[in-house]
């Protein structure tokens, strides 16, 4: 079956380039886009072991006479089919919409909650972090301006989390025929320990066939070491599972590469289960 | 016992989708851990007959009903082998003469139940199908150990009147034995095939020896084989 | 540890956790009463309802950003729908809400709210220790009991309306942490409060009069019952058309209970006192008082909670309930003078458990309630009475009762073991039949019958072999008059034989939706499709093995 992306739709400037891109990536990948054009302010998602209760920006209800037209045109300008728009189905309460969660990819702008000013590097609100940690799918965070990438740059650590990393960033280059890069940064573990890690997984022959370049960094800092990473590449990188005391001690590289990199994101949570 | 999720799903015969619900749900005494199902193999088979579910853990997958192996023609004829010169007048009696030549039946039990199967089948309709041939065969099929499927090809000495449809008298039977009923008909429905093709028909009129015979019927699976 | 052992650890933590809050709203609002008590001097007084209601409403939308209503109906969608799952934020909102408006005066009860900061705790314990739905559902019901069970000091009552209500299912499974939470959640409000029953009384002489005569109350409870529904519905409905900001609205309904409470200070707040009064039978008011007192209560209770209060249904009826057995018993006296029968403290007791037996069609949760609050067994043959035949009036009238009306109009009244329940489960995507062989519209017949050999099925659906697309349906009856025509085979292409008036299924829709669709048409089995892209087959054939495979699952424990 074809996969599906959700995507929000707000009927603003910004978000028009955050719909190009989602656009764009569907049209990569060969996914339906799947629309929902908020009528209610908040509304919930239900995942498997959590529910969270998004509380747009106020911009997302503005003009709701063209935002279907808006979206449909920029949607079909990329080359793709119509997309499927979303009607809740389902409320908790006459003005909560559910919002379903069998999407395969969602997109997401780096702040849903808060004012769209707000929004900048270093910075992904609450409610996107809630649901990259319980949701199913990948998010994908778009810059604020419409870029095309041109390759995809997979942050590889080692942990299981980013194993699932590498294995989307492989199907999605088997699919969308980009080229894939991996990056890693050498720490504690050397470039031995990495490529074991692979042949442990059974991951060398996808390995050999569609990455083109395995940049292991040997140099710290990791932020100056990012300038490395393409600026027309997509950066796909794992949130990490672990809690919040870990993060703070030794800190988290998704923390990182956000903080740096104004590239478009596919973020990885904990509960992704994906193949290649 | 630990087993992929997808491993898991083939043990019960159900939906990906619905066993992650289930074990979502807590309505199955499995737990999830990554990819992986964690379970008890008693309790979860005790599960299974209570809720009227099947559980078949990869051990014990069942093999034989989904990969039975339908023989070729040129197996069958193999195992059945062919004879000549069989003697007689009447049905009866060429039936008789032939089951008793059959190489491939030992005792004299099966042969007997054999034979009466055969005339029975014969009282019902003759198998005689036209052109000279008949291919006599139970009406069930056979199950019987140390009996393969196969086609006995006989050639007799005198043409017999079979009450044909044709009602031309025959001269060459293929008996038909199998193990299943499916068998059965696949090997009925390829010999037909052969007994439409008139270069075959005439070389059976002319008693072809025994190689000559088996490398027709090779060229034969070879068609239908390419075809289906 | 075993997953039960678990369980019943985890419904007694849950327990004590509700149960202090529980404890917490009912402190909160006796420290309210005791604060607003030396206002009721000043003129201005009539509004601190409003304020009370307003500041209520902007809390809980502006603030907590809740979006839901009184509570109960969101508990058991969660329940039903969800597994349970409910947000942390309802954990106290409610709480702090209605202690506000039942504390300001507004006439609403403060049951529901703790019944939703109950579930929400137990969902939330349930969800940080990762247990799945069924344990859950379990420790919502376990904090809902605990809540209950302590507001009311009532242990029964409370396992009795998680079962009834929320969970509308009676298992073993379930049932036992859920009666562990409500004798942790009684408990501790006894440690705190002290064990004292609610409502204490004089004993009852209960004779055959008093059961011939609940008969009438019935009736009587019963009509009531009705009118409080109605005028919830009605003060909702004008409510929701007046174009005023959401806290003004508050305002204005409180400020209308305030106004009714200037003449008659019994409809404020949640009324306990007045009802202690009624069941020991001190309330010396006459008969015309007491039946303006059932219409301004009624009213004051559709004001608050209709117009943007915030709290529960339930004390408004125990309230509501007392005033009409009151009533009732009077009346009786009042066509008999010098009958000597039982004292009207009884009939205020058997009032409210008609009334709460009534408007939430619950005949259990009203009979174990009213005995646990009052501690009057010896009422209990008239008490089954009234309950029964409330309920069953009302429901005769109405079958949604007041919590699953609104559940029912959007079609998530889904019970344990309903048919309704099994087929929301499962999805469209888990009986999708995908070993279906498609066929291009191009194709020869000749070559289709190949295919035919090969498949199994009777069904061929023709897809545009670039884009995925659905063209059209071939059936083997279709290519039936063909099949023996040797000369068509290579002549004839798909698309001049199959069929282009197909019904579809989206991949998205509701199962209960495909059956009706396939009941309509009467057809056995369709193509589904997502986004006009051919996916496989749905059949009736697979659908009764499945549903019966999910039936024999979620009965069976």
């Amino acid at each position: 079956m074809q996969m599906q992306m959700l995507h929000i739709f707000r009927n603003t400037p910004l978000g028009r380039e955050t719909l190009l891109q989602s656009a764009y990536f569907c049209k990569q990948n060969d996914i339906l886009p799947v629309i929902y054009i908020p009528k209610f302010v908040k509304f919930l998602m239900y995942f498997e072991n959590d529910v969270v209760q998004v509380d747009l920006d106020g911009s997302y209800l503005r003009e709701p006479d063209t935002a279907e037209k808006h979206a449909r045109e920029i949607v079909t300008e990329m080359g793709l089919e119509d997309p499927r728009f979303l009607e809740p189905k389902h409320f908790t309460a006459s003005t909560l919409p559910d919002i379903p969660v069998n999407f395969d990819f969602m997109s997401c702008p780096r702040s849903i909650t808060d004012l769209s000013s707000k929004i900048g590097l270093g910075y992904i609100g609450p409610r996107v972090r809630r649901i990259v940690q319980s949701a199913r799918f990948p998010v994908l965070i778009p810059s604020s301006v419409y870029k095309p990438w041109k390759s995809l740059a997979v942050m590889f650590g080692g942990s299981a989390n980013a194993l699932r990393t590498l294995r989307l960033g492989i199907k999605l280059s088997r699919i969308s025929g980009l080229p894939l890069d991996v990056f890693t940064q050498e720490g504690k573990r050397k470039k031995k320990d990495y490529e074991q890690i692979i042949q442990d997984e059974g991951l060398a022959p996808e390995m050999d066939k569609y990455v083109r370049n395995w940049r292991i960094f040997e140099k710290e800092p990791f932020k100056v070491n990012l300038y490395e990473i393409p600026h027309d590449a997509l950066i796909l990188i794992g949130a990490f599972g672990h809690g919040l005391v870990k993060e703070l001690l030794f800190g988290n590289t998704m923390e990182i590469v956000q903080t740096v990199c104004p590239n478009s994101m596919l973020i990885v949570g904990p509960n992704y289960r994906g193949s290649i | 016992m630990e087993l992929t999720i997808q491993e898991f799903c083939k043990c019960l015969d159900m939906p990906l989708n619905t066993i992650e619900r289930w074990i979502r749900q807590g309505r199955i005494p499995v737990k999830r851990v990554e990819n992986k199902c964690i379970f008890n193999d008693t309790a979860l088979r005790k599960w299974a007959e209570e809720h009227n579910l099947h559980y078949h853990p990869p051990g014990e997958m069942q093999t034989e009903n989904s990969s039975e192996k339908l023989v070729t023609l040129t197996e069958a004829v193999e195992s059945g082998g062919i004879y000549y010169d069989i003697s007689g007048d009447t049905v009866e009696e060429v039936l008789a003469a032939a089951v008793w030549r059959m190489e491939s039946i030992e005792s004299e039990e099966d042969r007997k139940v054999l034979y009466n199967s055969l005339i029975a089948r014969e009282q019902m309709m003759s198998t005689g199908v036209g052109n000279g041939v008949a291919i006599p065969h139970p009406r069930t099929p056979l199950d019987r150990e140390g009996i393969p499927t196969q086609i006995a090809t006989f050639f007799l000495e005198k043409p017999v009147d079979y009450r044909a449809v044709d009602r031309k008298p025959v001269y060459v039977l293929f008996i038909l034995v199998s193990k299943t009923s499916k068998q059965h008909l696949h090997v009925l429905s390829r010999i037909s095939y052969c007994l439409r093709d008139n270069v075959f028909l005439q070389m059976l009129s002319e008693t072809p020896d025994s190689q000559t015979l088996k490398g027709k019927i090779r060229e034969f699976d070879a068609i239908l084989n390419g075809s289906g | 540890m075993d997953d039960r052992l678990l369980l019943i650890f985890l419904g007694a933590v849950v327990g004590i956790f509700s149960g202090i809050a529980a404890v917490g709203l009912n402190r909160g609002l006796i420290a309210m009463s005791e604060s607003f008590a030396g206002l009721h001097n000043y003129w201005w007084v009539f509004a601190v309802p409003g304020i009370g209601a307003a500041l209520s409403s902007v809390f809980l939308e502006k603030f907590m950003k809740e979006g839901a209503g009184h509570g109960v109906p969101e508990v058991i969608y969660s329940v039903s729908r969800h597994g349970g799952l409910l947000r942390l934020r309802s954990a106290f909102s409610r709480l702090i809400s209605s202690c506000v408006t039942i504390g300001s005066g507004g006439s609403a009860g403060p049951e529901a709210p703790v019944v939703i900061s109950g579930a929400s705790i137990g969902s939330n314990i349930a969800r940080s220790f990762s247990l799945n739905e069924r344990q859950r559902i379990a420790l919502v019901g376990c904090g809902s009991a605990g809540a209950l069970a302590a507001i009311f000091n009532a242990p029964i009552t409370g396992l009795v309306f998680t079962i009834e209500i929320i969970l509308g299912e009676w298992s073993a499974l379930t049932i036992v942490p859920i009666a562990v939470a409500s004798v942790a959640g009684a408990q501790v409000s006894r440690l705190l409060q002290g064990n004292q029953i609610a409502f204490t009384h004089l004993r009852f002489d209960v004779d055959i009069t008093t059961t011939l005569a609940a008969v009438g109350l019935a009736v009587i409870t019963a009509a009531v019952s009705i009118a409080l529904t109605l005028a919830l519905r009605h003060s909702h409905r004008v409510s929701g058309k007046i174009m005023l900001p959401l806290w003004l609205r508050a305002f204005t309904g409180g400020c209308l209970v305030g106004l009714i409470g200037l003449m008659l200070p019994e409809v404020l707040g949640e009324g306990y006192h007045t009802i202690q009064k009624m069941v020991e039978g001190t309330f010396t008011q006459g008969l015309g008082l007491v039946l303006l007192l059932v219409a301004a209560k009624i009213i004051a209770t559709s004001f608050t909670l209709g117009w943007g209060g915030s709290g529960g249904i339930f004390a408004p009826c125990l309230v509501i309930g007392s005033f009409t057995g009151l009533m009732y018993h009077r009346l009786v006296d009042f066509l008999w003078p010098g009958l000597s029968w039982v004292n009207e403290g009884c009939f205020a007791l058997l009032g409210m458990a008609g009334l709460v037996s009534g408007i939430l069609q619950a005949p259990l949760t009203g009979m174990f309630l009213i005995i646990e609050i009052t501690g009057g067994y010896e009422t209990i043959l008239p008490l089954i009475l009234v309950s029964a035949l409330s309920t069953t009036m009302c429901h005769a009238w109405e079958p949604a009762s007041f919590y699953f009306k609104d559940l029912m109009e959007r079609g998530h009244y889904l019970r344990p073991r309903t048919d309704a329940k099994v087929l929301a489960d499962m999805s469209i995507d888990e009986l999708v039949e995908k070993d279906c062989m498609t066929v291009s519209e191009n194709m020869l017949l000749g070559d289709f019958i190949k295919v035919v050999q090969q498949s199994h099925r009777n069904y061929f659906p023709v897809v545009d072999k670039e884009t995925g697309e659905l063209k059209g349906m071939i059936h083997l009856d279709d290519i039936r008059p063909y099949l023996f025509d040797p000369l068509l085979y290579e002549t004839v292409f798909l698309e001049q034989i199959m069929q282009t008036d197909i019904e579809t299924v989206d991949i998205h829709e509701e199962l209960s939706d495909v059956l009706d669709k396939m009941d309509v048409r009467g057809l056995f089995s369709m193509p589904v499709v997502a986004n006009k892209r051919f996916v496989g087959m749905i059949s009736k054939a697979t659908l009764l093995d499945r549903y019966r495979h999910e039936l024999i699952v979620q009965t069976q424990h």
